[in-house]
Parts: structure tokens; sequence; C-alpha cells
């Protein structure tokens, strides 16, 4: 099998990077701002996995790791948030929520 | 056919960029919410297939597959579908500014990616195995002992805080 230089997977990477976040300044939904965010968080775990691998080391993959994690600690708090503003205002439009905008 | 075979590794890295982008776009680009969470779901098991064809990394694959595709999206969903959120209107009296800063956004980041030096580091192999997952936790339960333990108190943390934010006030 061949090799490919590493900076095609971290043009992959950014590639997502890129669309999620266009995603997070164009979108009005809550719920899709915060998926084009996990997006985001994709793009730079690949090129994380690329640039260890490229090293040969394992670290890329620890810190990948450890993001996932912390990605799962965002969604449950930003899934809370979110559930408990739709409470109150009935609906996820984030252009509605101005309560701290002066 | 062997002749063709140097070609391997470039056709199969251009699958996945279209099958990223596609999905990618599919996220930004549906108005119904659960079709853009399907969307994500599709990009996160591309991604999961990228660490295991090309980067070696199965480990990480199915850990992508089982948090990501699992968990988070599934809990994602389930927020979606007790909202009953209908599809978002795109309202075009504030479009003119989003769009310029998206795009702003987009020209940035793309030139970034001509910015990348071709020369810069080695070589990722395709399909070769890498590192398995006892390298891995060798790893985590030495050097990353503390930021390990710290993750956990972050995740118990978050639990609670979700509890809290997300319960009906008496």
């Amino acid at each position: 099998m061949g090799a490919l230089p590493v900076y095609h997977y971290v043009g992959i990477g950014l590639l997502l990077f890129l669309i999620g976040a266009v995603g997070v300044i164009i979108r009005r939904n809550a719920i899709v701002m915060f998926l084009c965010l996990e997006l985001m968080l994709n793009g730079v775990n690949v090129i994380f996995m690329a640039l260890g691998r490229a090293k040969g080391s394992v670290e890329g993959q620890v810190i990948v790791l450890f993001i996932m994690a912390v990605a799962a600690a965002e969604a449950a708090i930003g899934m809370a948030i979110i559930t408990s503003y739709y409470r109150t205002h009935r609906s996820v439009d984030a252009d509605k929520a101005d309560l701290m905008k002066w | 056919m062997s002749a063709l075979l140097p070609y391997m590794p470039y056709a199969l890295l251009l699958l996945f960029t279209l099958a990223m982008a596609v999905t990618g776009l599919g996220v930004v680009v549906l108005p119904n919410p659960v079709h853009a969470a399907l969307a994500l779901l599709a990009n996160l098991v591309v991604t999961s297939l990228l660490y295991m064809v090309m980067l070696g990394a199965p480990f990480m694959a199915m850990v992508q597959l089982i948090v990501y595709a699992g968990a988070i999206l599934v809990f994602i969903l389930f927020v979606i579908m007790l909202m009953n959120l209908r599809k978002e209107e795109y309202t075009f009296k504030v479009w003119p500014m989003r769009a310029l800063l998206g795009i702003g956004a987009a020209i940035v980041f793309f030139f970034q990616i001509f910015a990348l030096n071709p020369h810069f580091v080695g070589k990722a192999m395709l399909g070769a195995q890498g590192p398995d997952a006892k390298v891995l936790a060798d790893l985590i339960f030495s050097k990353y002992l503390l930021p390990f333990e710290l993750v956990s108190l972050l995740i118990f943390a978050a639990a609670v805080g979700a509890i809290a934010l997300a319960k009906k006030r008496a």
C-alpha cells in the first residue's frame, strides 16, 4: 500500500472545520448550530489523528480521546441549556435569545 | 491493473473528501433539524471509516462510533424529538450580514488549506496497522493520568449541571 502526504488529511480536517464554522454563523436554530459545532470538533480530531500518525506517536489519539470526552460533556450541558431555554421561549431560535444583550 | 495500484490511495482520499464535504454541507443546508442530525451521523460514520481505513486506528474508529454516533447523536435526536420543532424558516431580513460573515469565514479557512506546507512532516501510511489500544492505554494511565482524572471530574460536573439546568423549577 502506498503512503499519502499528511497535508491531504489536514486539508480534510480544515474542510470540515470550515463547513462547521460557516454553519454556526449562518444558521439560527440553536440545535443545528450545536451540530455544526460538533462538525468543527470532528475536523480538529481528524487533523490530530493525521499529525500523530505522521509523527509515529500515539499522543494524537490520546488528545482525540480527551476531545471526545469533553465533547460529550459539552453535549450534555448544551442540550440542558437548550431544553431550559425552550421551556421559557417555546422556540430554539438563537436570534431571540437576548436576555443578556444590552 | 497493477499499473493503477499507486493511484489507489488518491482515489480513496478523493472518495473520503467528497463524502465528508457532502455530508458536512448537508448539516449546514438541510432546513429540518432531524435531517441535519442524520447528515451529521453520516459524517461521523465517514470519519470513523477514515480512521479505520486510512489512518490505521481501528480502536479510535470504534470509540468514534460508540461515543459520537452512539451517545451524543442519540442524545441530540432525543432532544429534537421532545421539542417537536418545525422547519426552520430562513429569514431574509438578516440574511446579507450573516451571509457576508459566513463567506468571510469560508474564504479565510479556504486559503488556510492552500497555506499548508506540502513538505510538512512525514507521510501517513495507508492501511498500515497503527499503534493499538494497549499502547494508548499505557500512555493514558501513565503520562496523561492527571488529565484523565480531570476529564472524569469534568464529566461528573457536566452530568450534575445538566440535571440542575434542565430540572423543572418547583
